[in-house]
């Protein structure tokens, strides 16, 4: 931003002067003490006097001081102002630090207004690019993670998944809750094409989310704009708040190239990744043998050598691990003894826990980065070309994305009064073998965490795939047909199951602005977000379910016409003014086709449509074409630099809300008062500022929801079950769809009051930004479920009420600053509070999905957002100790009692977040790291749910209280009391009639899992994490000069998600559940087929010429 | 307008257009908003049959229920757990949602069409009439369906989307007005006109067959009510008898396509999914063996690669290759969807003998009749069925038991690819005997509680039923379950 000013500031200088009277030169260069750069603009003052200078585009200054001039004052927006004693020196060369508070920096507010923090009446805050690319992620969204408080950045562990951002709180119950993201002017997409399937953790593929498509390097700087005041001039989307993206942009002078080159390594972080129990083996419990009903034993038994004998046989049908204990002198055949190929075809093998268990499955990632800038100008205009690669592998085999990104920007003055500008973005990005997440069988992590056998070598697997590619699974159907029952061979998963896809993605403006006069002129702009992608996935010919091949084409054009008259006239010197008024009209278009082959494929390993065994259904078509005109006003009044007043309104017409009723009015006032203009003589308050504002804003209604149509059997809303039917052969099929649409929706509204102070104390060594905020969301737009028995499962309704009320409190320390050395904290911390007031009339509870294991996400009348249900423990007394079943007739003898299935088990939501960053600079060494935390919260872990019940954990094993094996047989002695030999557990509770639970159970399947009520695996989601590290080196200037033609060297080592410093949830990182992807509000607090976490270290080195 | 324009000039740059806000209709372009009613009934038709009839545990478990099946890895649904994949919900939605709603809207457009293509005003009415008759033939063996698996259920209130709060109406109150709107319905065909047409998927249109399926339903529904009105029954079952079904030619079925989706859902579970679920439960394949029934090797593989016949534990997990396999008939991507069979009608008959009703014949004709069709049915002969019933333990006189038990037995043999039915008969005529399986959480399911999402969407209409019933349990009976 600060490059942006030093146009005006140039002209400034040149006032100066003209001014300054002729003495002694002294010549130098001001460079940014962060990167050693050269400076451009920074204004050079003699103390005492009018003269000065301003510095040039490489930063150097020559200035002429008169008789008497002692000292230089070095000044510029956003730096610390630094003095300089002159003494004999002709050469004075400074490097600036940045003042720590920035509060006269410029921060882009809505509509690319460029405003001083000091004049803003709401919050907003700003990153510096410099800080978004300091831990090299290749998905700039994470970076903002533990950076900016109110806004809660969710995401996941897949490679190139999508980050939800959701600021200060879940609004809409079903429209989107993802903040609005603006580049340079252009609204991008941030929307991302996942299945209902993929966030509520059905399975399928995270695509991520297209607002990635930024590049990171490019970004000068982000502006979070929270609430709705500083979002209203975007009316009817603006509830969610806006990431308003600034790009660096050309600078005026020599021509400056740039070059980045990084690697990072990943590791996958083994405390985020399950423990096997080593003593038991594959099994449901001793089901098998030739006689089950009378005689059942662990083992199936057949001849399977030919020798006329029988042989003990695994059962590898079987997904779970509670079968037969290990014991090496047992000689049994696996599943590789049906394998021909195997170097164990037809061989007994010792009966031991796997040599290689899944983490074997888990390889290093790596990724590369390497981006060129050229960028400079002249007085007519300006240019910068940038490109950037990155090519990033993940933790499982066959994955990688590719990113290439060019982006273009050029100025150029036509006359002194007519400025034309340009910029295009263009990315690329490419993705094979995306991890399927959820449950299905294209996520390994289904088998590794919920169904497997600890018998088995994954090594072994990765040997059985790679001898000839086939599908030879631990899991096959019987002793003489290999193919899979339930589990493929993963590798086969990763290299035969894979998915590529890629995008094609062009953002960028054109603009023009005419200065009619220097207080009023009147700007132009087109803008253009367009992109393509296609999604091809395949189960090949031999997998588990039908082979096929699907395709997904799909684009999206979204473009913003943009006439804006500003206004900034001063009405007297102590009264400023500034307005603007603008039109807005906002098209969008989106289509896409899915289709995919029918019944199999004829031909193994060729994925195209025609390869189908059956005729195709018909593929499903999207076509939506909408449209948004607004009119808007807004008001900026200034009372000497104390008083500030904003006003602004907006009117919008929406082309999906039913004639006559489809224009709506967005108003929003605000005030900030700067109190520490009146205190100006207390010495220890540098900066303090009162705000407070009111608005309403909205989200519009979705497209195509007002008039009913026909469907072919439709989507239901969470569920794949009602697949698309085109006919029976040549008959057609026709269906009322599953969603009532309703002609009198309305947009939501949400009408959001804010409060906040900032301050800074002792020359802003220590400060805080500290708000209040609450918004009411009303007339929501929910698809409500209503009873089938009306004849549909849903129907649109506005109706409902979502509130959240927070604090979110910024605060900066820096403890020491001296000449070589400074240390800077900064902090900040979130606190929402989300809670349903209420829904349609006579609902007291929507189900936003339904999940695998009997759970669901809801938003009940008076409880937070997105409340996890299931079944919970019955207690006695109702609050008192677990109650345990003691009947002994019932199926359930010494189980907990099970609740009822619609009992709050979890709350996903955070009772706050934070985030605590620490910057060291010792010359020219910086060291940096960020701690990120979320305290509280709950999620429900099917992994656990599943893995505890089918024995993969190691606390599904080991000993009991009486020092036995767990698993061993439960043994009664005569008199009802156990034997000091027997296994079983007593589980902690107590019996209906309050006294202790004594009862022990077997340790069989299902009981520390699905056997249990759901609420036995909700776990505290809370962390605290090392989110970033970076220790930075730039070489001494006295180096650099030595090799030309280079300005600076910059070498960084960068470290992202190090170290999980405490978390809850055992084997997996609590960040990972579901919860991103749709608009922001599936998935929270359910976990389900989970990744581990990736360590990624690195470094960085940047040049400059 | 022209404003509109001056800024779509520079827009040319990009290739996009800058249309009005007025342009804009905000009606999908890819759907209908007007379609024939017919394809609707289609639809309703097709949803029926595969709800009734698919062996989809989270839709259908009624084959664990009847012991037809047992499980293999997962045994949850055969130990009678239901609101973990909210099974009753899945049985539940389609039926409203789909069928019923779909049904409904069809009779709603075929009222309106003006069926441009038939010029004389007489025929148009009476194929205007052949056609809302057969949607009510449906609607009622729906609604049916629905009353004997729920008891109480929305019905004088239910399908209005103004209304998403409906009361429960009493089952038995539902069961009468249903009988009122089938005597219409049978009223209303004249077979001397065309009915739904090609997309009739069971009939083809042919009214006369509908007349008879009509006929033959109404005898189901008589023969239900026995043991609670006598009398309506009698009247029921013999005025409907003479019209009913006389052949497996009648049988009103869906015969299904050789490609998805429209392939029979057994073949999806068994074949395509890939999967092992299912397994012979012992107390069907034990009799099967015991009596050398000649549709053993049609219901169920042997085990592995010998010839012998082995059942699972019903309600037990069973290992997959340790047992016999549901067989090979069933894995016919094509086998007939059955609604209502000509077999079946031959045991009411036989049970309407039993029970005094002046429907002709003897009960030992019927039942071997009904025996004879079911064989028969199965791609059995005639003199494998003569051969089966010589046998003194299959023989009409001689085997063992009271007429329901001998009719059930017989009934729940015959009904193996129609589950629902199975288990009504079941429960009306408390034969075979089964036995609810140890690790059951419960009874046998004399009813599916209501759906979740009904206790949670329609709150105090359904604690009223809850209460109306007896209980929101399993071990409610429905009405005509007296005995």
């Amino acid at each position: 931003m600060r490059k942006i000013l030093f146009l005006s500031l140039f002209l400034l200088s040149g006032l100066l002067q003209e001014v300054m009277a002729q003495n002694r030169a002294i010549t130098g260069r001001v460079t940014d003490a962060a990167n050693n750069e050269g400076l451009p603009g920074v204004t050079v003052l003699v103390k005492g006097t009018q003269v000065g200078t301003a510095t040039d585009a490489t930063g150097n200054y020559s200035i002429n001081v008169p008789e008497g001039g002692t000292t230089l004052v070095f000044s510029f927006v956003g730096y610390t102002t630094t003095e300089r004693a002159i003494g004999n020196a002709t050469t004075l060369n400074i490097s600036l630090g940045t003042d720590a508070r920035q509060l006269n920096e410029v921060v882009v507010t809505a509509l690319g207004v460029e405003r001083t923090r000091n004049s803003l009446p709401y919050a907003a805050t700003q990153v510096e690019g410099a800080d978004i690319t300091k831990a090299r992620n290749p998905n700039f969204i994470n970076s903002l993670s533990g950076k900016v408080a109110g806004v809660n950045i969710k995401q996941n562990n897949t490679l190139g998944g999508s980050t939800n951002v959701v600021i200060r709180g879940t609004k809409s119950l079903y429209g989107n809750n993802q903040a609005l993201f603006v580049v340079d002017g252009v609204p991008i997409s941030n929307a991302n094409t996942n299945t209902s399937d993929q966030y509520t953790g059905r399975g399928g593929y995270d695509y991520g989310n297209v607002g990635a498509d930024v590049n990171p390097d490019d970004i000068a700087s982000v502006s979070v704009l929270k609430g709705a005041a500083a979002t209203a001039l975007y009316g009817s989307r603006a509830a969610n708040g806006v990431i308003m993206i600034t790009t660096k942009k050309g600078r005026k002078g020599a021509v400056n190239v740039t070059l980045n080159t990084g690697a990072t390594m990943g590791f996958a972080d083994k405390s985020t990744f399950l423990k096997y129990q080593d003593q038991y083996g594959a099994g449901y419990g001793q089901y098998y043998g030739p006689d089950p009903e009378n005689d059942p034993k662990y083992f199936n038994e057949r001849d399977m050598n030919g020798d006329g004998v029988v042989d003990l046989v695994v059962p590898f049908t079987e997904d779970a691990s509670y079968g037969a204990a290990f014991d090496p002198s047992l000689m049994v055949y696996q599943w590789n003894s049906l394998d021909p190929t195997s170097p164990f075809y037809r061989q007994a093998r010792p009966w031991v826990a796997a040599e290689n268990d899944p983490s074997y499955f888990l390889k290093n990632a790596a990724g590369f980065n390497n981006n060129i800038t050229i960028d400079g100008g002249n007085e007519n205009g300006t240019f910068k070309l940038g490109y950037t690669n990155t090519h990033d592998t993940g933790i499982l085999p066959n994955s990688e994305i590719n990113k290439n990104m060019v982006n273009f920007a050029g100025s150029l003055n036509l006359t002194p009064k007519l400025t034309t500008s340009a910029s295009i973005n263009f990315t690329k990005n490419d993705g094979l073998g995306r991890y399927g997440t959820g449950y299905d069988s294209w996520n390994p992590m289904q088998q590794f965490r919920q169904w497997f056998q600890t018998n088995v070598d994954i090594k072994e697997q990765e040997d059985a795939y790679f001898r000839n590619r086939q599908n030879i699974t631990w899991n096959p159907r019987s002793a003489t047909n290999l193919a899979p029952i339930y589990s493929d061979n993963p590798y086969w998963v990763r290299y035969e199951n894979y998915e590529n896809d890629e995008r094609y993605h062009y953002f960028g403006n054109i603009m023009a602005t005419y200065k009619f006069t220097d207080w009023f002129d009147i700007m132009g702009r087109v803008t253009l977000d367009s992109y393509d992608e296609l999604q091809e996935e395949r189960n090949a010919i031999g997998s588990t379910g039908t082979a096929f091949y699907s395709r997904f084409n799909r684009t999206a054009r979204e473009a913003n016409y943009d006439l804006i008259a500003n206004f900034n006239k001063n009405i007297t010197e102590d009264f400023t003014f500034r307005g603007l008024v603008g039109s807005n009209f906002r098209r969008h278009q989106i289509n896409s086709i899915f289709a995919q082959t029918n019944g199999g494929l004829v031909v193994p390993r060729i994925y195209s449509l025609s390869n189908s065994v059956n005729n195709l259904n018909p593929p499903t078509e999207v076509d939506q074409r909408y449209g948004v005109d607004g009119y808007f006003a807004s008001a900026t009044f200034g009372f000497k630099e104390m008083v500030f007043l904003d006003i602004t309104g907006r009117r919008d017409k929406s082309s999906t809300l039913p004639t006559g009723n489809n224009v709506y009015y967005y108003p929003s006032v605000a005030t900030g008062f700067v109190f520490s203009e009146l205190l100006k003589d207390t010495p220890w308050l540098s900066y303090g500022k009162a705000r407070l504002n009111y608005a309403e804003v909205g989200n519009d209604a979705p497209v195509y929801s007002i008039f009913n149509v026909y469907g072919k059997q439709d989507q239901e809303i969470n569920s794949s079950t009602r697949p698309t039917v085109g006919g029976f052969g040549s008959i057609p099929l026709n269906s009322l769809p599953n969603t009532r649409n309703n002609p009198n929706l309305k947009p939501e509204r949400t009408k959001s009051f804010e409060g906040g102070i900032e301050m800074a104390f002792m020359d802003s060594r220590f400060g805080f930004d500290a708000t209040y905020y609450k918004s009411i969301s009303v007339d929501q737009i929910i698809p409500i479920q209503v009873s089938t028995t009306s004849g549909y499962g849903y129907t649109y309704v506005n109706s409902g009420e979502v509130e959240n009320k927070g604090f979110e409190v910024t605060a900066f320390v820096t403890p020491v600053k001296t000449d070589n050395f400074s240390w800077t904290l900064n902090a900040n911390w979130t606190r929402n509070r989300n809670k349903v007031l209420s829904l349609a009339e006579g609902t007291e509870n929507l189900v936003l999905s339904t999940y695998q294991g009997g759970v669901s996400s809801n938003a009940t009348v008076g409880q937070p957002f997105g409340t996890i249900r299931g079944a919970s423990f019955r207690r006695y007394n109702n609050n008192g100790e677990k109650l345990i079943d003691s009947d002994p007739e019932s199926a359930r003898y010494g189980l907990y009692q099970m609740g009822p299935s619609t009992t709050v088990i979890a709350d996903p939501n955070p009772d706050w977040v934070g985030g605590l960053s620490n910057t060291i600079s010792y010359k020219g060494v910086s060291l940096y790291f960020l701690v990120d935390v979320r305290q509280g919260g709950q999620l429900f872990n099917l992994d656990t749910y599943y893995g505890f019940g089918t024995g993969l954990y190691p606390e599904t094993a080991g000993l009991n209280d009486l020092g036995n094996p767990s698993r061993n047989p439960v043994v009664e002695n005569a008199d009802g009391t156990y034997a000091a030999t027997s296994g079983g557990v007593i589980f902690s509770g107590v019996k209906a009639d309050g006294t202790p639970n004594d009862i022990r159970v077997a340790n069989t399947e299902g009981i520390y899992g699905y056997g249990q009520p759901q609420q036995m695996n909700v776990f505290d989601a809370s962390f605290v994490k090392l989110r970033e590290a970076s220790l930075t080196y730039s070489l001494p200037a006295s180096l650099i000069t030595r090799i030309k033609p280079i300005k600076g060297i910059d070498l960084s080592f960068t470290g992202r998600n190090l170290w999980i410093i405490k978390k809850h949830v055992p084997y997996a990182d609590p960040e990972d559940n579901l919860g991103t992807g749709g608009n922001g509000n599936y998935g929270m607090g359910y976990m389900s087929g989970s990744y581990p976490t990736t360590r990624n270290i690195g470094f960085n080195l940047r040049f400059r010429f | 307008m022209k404003r509109i324009l001056l800024f779509c000039i520079p827009a040319l740059v990009f290739v996009t257009s800058c249309k009005s806000l007025d342009d804009y209709d905000n009606v999908n372009p890819k759907a209908a908003t007007t379609v024939p009613g017919v394809s609707l009934v289609s639809n309703a038709q097709r949803v029926l049959v595969n709800t009734i009839n698919t062996p989809d545990y989270n839709i259908n478990p009624f084959r664990f229920y009847v012991q037809y099946w047992a499980a293999t890895t997962y045994p949850d649904e055969s130990q009678f757990v239901i609101e973990t994949r909210s099974i009753n919900r899945f049985f539940w939605d389609p039926l409203y949602r789909d069928v019923l709603s779909d049904l409904n809207e069809g009779k709603k457009v075929i009222t309106a069409d003006p069926l441009t293509t038939i010029s004389d005003p007489v025929t148009k009415e009476k194929v205007r009439n052949n056609q809302l008759a057969a949607v009510e033939v449906l609607e009622v063996y729906t609604w049916s369906v629905l009353v004997n698996t729920f008891g109480d259920i929305p019905y004088t209130e239910a399908l209005d989307p103004e209304n998403v709060l409906p009361v429960f109406d009493d089952d038995a109150a539902i069961y009468n007005d249903l009988v009122v709107r089938l005597d219409k319905a049978i009223g209303m065909f004249d077979p001397t006109a065309a009915g739904l047409g090609t997309g009739d998927l069971y009939y083809n249109g042919n009214v006369a067959s509908w007349v008879k399926f009509a006929n033959s339903l109404k005898l189901r529904l008589g023969i239900t009510l026995a043991d609670v009105d006598a009398a309506k029954a009698k009247t029921m079952v013999e005025a409907a008898a003479p019209k009913a079904f006389t052949s497996n030619a009648d049988n009103a079925k869906l015969t299904y396509l050789t490609a998805l989706p429209n392939r029979n859902q057994l073949y999806e579970s068994l074949v395509q999914s890939g999967r092992t679920d299912f397994v012979g439960a012992s107390t069907l394949i034990d009799q099967l063996v015991v009596t050398n029934d000649p549709r053993l090797n049609e219901y169920f593989k042997p085990v592995g690669t010998t010839s012998t016949y082995k059942g699972g534990a019903a309600g037990s997990p069973n290992s997959y290759d340790n047992y016999s396999a549901p067989g090979a008939m069933l894995e016919s991507p094509t086998l007939p969807g059955m609604l209502l069979t000509y077999s079946e009608v031959e045991f009411i008959l036989a049970e309407a003998v039993e029970r005094g009703f002046a429907v002709g014949g003897t009960a030992m004709e019927h039942y071997n009749k009904g025996v004879t069709a079911s064989i028969m049915e199965w791609g059995g002969t005639e003199a494998e069925a003569t051969t089966y019933l010589a046998q003194s333990t299959m023989a009409y006189i001689t085997a063992s038991g009271t007429y329901k038990q001998k009719i059930g037995n017989q009934k729940w043999i015959a009904l193996y690819g129609q589950p629902t039915q199975a288990w009504t008969e079941w429960r009306r005529l408390d034969a075979p005997n089964l036995v609810k399986p140890a690790a059951a959480i419960s009874a046998i399911p004399l009813r599916l509680p209501y759906p979740t999402t009904e206790a949670n969407l329609n709150v105090t209409n359904y604690k009223a039923a809850a209460a109306a019933i007896g209980g929101d349990v399993v071990t409610t009976k429905i009405f005509w379950d007296k005995l």
